[in-house]
C-alpha cells in the first residue's frame, strides 16, 4: 500500500485556508450583529454558525481547488 | 364604614403620576394630560379631612359599579341614590343603606345636601340629566358617551362653558397609567411618525339582558335601540377614539362607514358589526371595527409607528425590527442570502413575496403589576382608570377645580361616534360638520 505523506509545509498551508475561512465566516457573523442590530453576545453565542460557515467555506474552496488543480494539470499536460 | 375599610383608592395613580415627574416640573406630562393637573399627591393631602356627598342617578350594573368604587373613598360619602326601576335602587340601598332614595332626579336635585351627581342612566338621558344637574348647582360626573345625539353635545358643551360647576364624563383611559405613560412614549418619538390607527372591540354576545316582562324590554335593553342608544360607537368605540385623538392630537376632518346587523337579528335596531375608516388632516387613518358575534381578536387600540407599535389596550409596545421569532443576526443574514439565491420571484421583486404577521419581542408600557381590560365585561374592568377618574372627579366636588379638557376630549369622542353613524347610515363619507367644531379642536 503506498503511504501518502503530508508535509508540514501542506499541513501549514491548509490551516492558513482554515484560518482565513473562520476570518471570513466571523466577519459575517460581526456585520450581520451591526446590520440587524442584534446583541454583541452572539459574537460567541453563534460561534455554531460560524464553525460551520467556516467548513462550508473550506469545502467550497477545496473543490475550487480541486477544479483548478485539474485544470492545470490537462493545461500542462496539452502544454507538453 | 368602619375606618379600616377606608383607603385612599387612587394613590397607586397618585404615585405614578408623581413618578412621571410631575413635581419636578412636569412639562411634559402636563402637555400629554392636562387633565392630571389637580390630580397629584399635594392635592390629596388638601383635601384629607373633607368628604363631597355623592347622588347616583341610574344604579343599575354600571351605577353600583361606580358605588363598589365610590364606598372605599375616603373624600366621597354617597347620600342620595335615584333610580325609577325598583330592583335595582334596592340593590344599590342594600349597598348604602344611609343614602336617600328617589324615583324622581329632578326631585333628587332639589336637595341642598348633594353636592355632586354620578349619572349611571341610558344615553339618551344624559343631556337633560347633565343640563338640569348643572343648572341646580351640582357639580356633574356623567358615564360616556357624552350624549345621544349631536345637537345635545352641543348642548352639554356649551352649558359646561357657562357653568362654574365641574363636569367630568368618564373616559376612564385618560386616567389609566398605562394609556398615560404609552401616550408619553408615542410623544416623545419612541415610536417615530404615527402613520396609523387601528383599533378593535370584538365579543362574542349578544348585548341582552334578562327582562322580567316584555313591557320592560326597551327599559332595561336601551343598548339596543336607536331611541335611547347609539350602538357599539358610542358604547365602545368612544373610548378607542378618544385615545386615537390623544394620540395624534387633533380631530380627523371625515369618516367613511359600513354597519349592519349580521347576527343578532333579534329586533335590535343598532349594528352588530361596524367598520369605519376615520381621515385625519394629514392622511393618517383610524381603521375602527367592532363585532359581536366573535371575540377572537378582543379589543385593542394600536397607534402604528414609523419605528414600532404601541399597544395600549395590552400596555406593550414593539419596535421595528425586533421580531421574537427570530433569528440571530447571522441566521436572518443567511435566511437574506438564502432568499436572494433560491426565491425566484419574477419582475417585481421581494416586495410580492407575502408578509406573515411575525411576533415581535414585547415591551412592556409599565413594569410590573397592571390590569389589562379583556374588554368582555359589559359592566367595567378592574382598575381601568374609572375609579381614578371617578375619585378624581370627587376631590373636584371639594375643591371646585375643574378637569381640563376632560369635557372637551368627551365631546370631541362622541361627536366622531355620531359622525361614524351618520356616515354608515347614510353610506357616503361625512365631513366634520363646522357647526359642530369647537376651539378646542385641531384638525391640521
Amino acid at each position: 500500500m503506498k503511504e501518502i505523506i503530508i508535509s508540514a509545509k501542506r499541513v501549514k498551508k491548509e490551516l492558513t485556508w482554515l484560518m482565513i475561512c473562520f476570518g471570513i465566516a466571523f466577519l459575517m457573523n460581526i456585520t450581520a450583529i451591526i446590520l440587524y442590530h442584534t446583541p454583541w453576545v452572539e459574537a460567541f453565542t453563534q460561534m455554531g454558525y460560524v464553525v460551520t460557515i467556516t467548513l462550508c467555506l473550506y469545502l467550497l474552496l477545496w473543490v475550487i481547488r480541486l477544479v483548478c488543480a485539474l485544470f492545470g494539470s490537462l493545461w500542462k499536460r496539452n502544454a507538453k | 364604614m368602619s375606618k379600616k375599610t377606608e383607603k385612599q383608592t387612587d394613590l397607586g395613580l397618585r404615585q405614578f403620576i408623581k413618578d412621571l415627574g410631575y413635581l419636578s416640573g412636569g412639562a411634559a406630562l402636563l402637555a400629554t394630560t392636562p387633565w392630571l393637573q389637580s390630580f397629584t399627591p399635594e392635592k390629596a393631602k388638601e383635601i384629607q379631612s373633607e368628604k363631597a356627598r355623592i347622588a347616583l342617578i341610574g344604579t343599575g350594573s354600571r351605577g353600583q359599579y361606580h358605588i363598589h368604587n365610590l364606598l372605599p373613598m375616603k373624600h366621597a360619602e354617597i347620600v342620595a341614590l335615584c333610580d325609577i326601576y325598583a330592583p335595582n335602587l334596592k340593590e344599590a340601598a342594600r349597598l348604602c343603606p344611609k343614602a336617600k332614595k328617589y324615583t324622581d332626579y329632578r326631585k333628587m336635585l332639589e336637595s341642598p345636601d348633594i353636592d355632586g351627581v354620578v349619572i349611571a342612566t341610558p344615553l339618551n338621558w344624559h343631556a337633560p340629566m347633565v343640563i338640569d344637574a348643572l343648572s341646580a348647582g351640582k357639580h356633574v360626573f356623567c358615564e360616556k358617551s357624552m350624549a345621544l345625539t349631536m345637537d345635545q353635545c352641543k348642548a352639554i358643551y356649551d352649558a359646561s362653558r357657562k357653568t362654574d360647576k365641574v363636569l367630568y364624563f368618564c373616559m376612564q383611559r385618560l386616567f389609566d397609567e398605562k394609556y398615560i405613560k404609552g401616550m408619553q412614549m408615542i410623544h416623545s418619538g419612541l415610536i417615530g411618525d404615527v402613520v396609523g390607527l387601528r383599533c378593535h372591540w370584538f365579543r362574542n354576545h349578544d348585548w341582552r339582558r334578562p327582562v322580567p316582562s316584555a313591557a320592560l324590554e326597551r327599559q332595561i335593553n336601551w343598548r339596543l335601540y336607536r331611541q335611547s342608544s347609539a350602538g357599539l360607537m358610542t358604547e365602545l368605540a368612544s373610548h378607542q377614539l378618544e385615545v386615537c385623538n390623544w394620540a395624534m392630537h387633533r380631530i380627523p376632518r371625515s369618516v367613511v362607514g359600513l354597519g349592519d346587523i349580521v347576527h343578532w337579528k333579534d329586533g335590535r335596531e343598532v349594528y352588530d358589526s361596524v367598520s369605519l375608516t376615520y381621515r385625519y388632516g394629514n392622511g393618517v387613518k383610524i381603521t375602527y371595527e367592532s363585532l359581536i358575534s366573535n371575540k377572537y381578536n378582543g379589543m385593542e387600540d394600536q397607534v402604528l409607528g414609523s419605528k414600532g407599535t404601541m399597544n395600549l389596550a395590552t400596555g406593550m409596545y414593539f419596535l421595528e425590527g425586533e421580531d421574537a421569532s427570530a433569528n440571530s443576526g447571522i441566521e436572518q443574514l443567511l435566511s437574506q442570502i438564502g432568499n436572494k439565491v433560491f426565491a425566484a420571484v419574477p419582475a417585481a421583486g421581494s416586495s410580492w413575496r407575502p408578509e406573515t404577521q411575525k411576533a415581535y419581542k414585547p415591551h412592556y408600557i409599565v413594569e410590573g403589576k397592571y390590569h389589562i381590560n379583556d374588554g368582555l365585561s359589559m359592566i367595567g374592568a378592574v382598575k381601568d382608570g374609572s375609579d381614578e377618574i371617578l375619585s378624581a372627579f370627587c376631590q373636584a366636588c371639594i375643591t371646585g377645580e375643574k378637569g381640563k379638557d376632560i369635557v372637551e376630549e368627551a365631546y370631541c369622542a362622541t361627536m366622531l361616534c355620531l359622525l361614524g353613524n351618520q356616515a354608515m347610515e347614510e353610506q357616503r363619507k361625512i365631513d366634520f360638520p363646522d357647526e359642530y367644531k369647537i376651539p378646542y379642536m385641531k384638525f391640521e
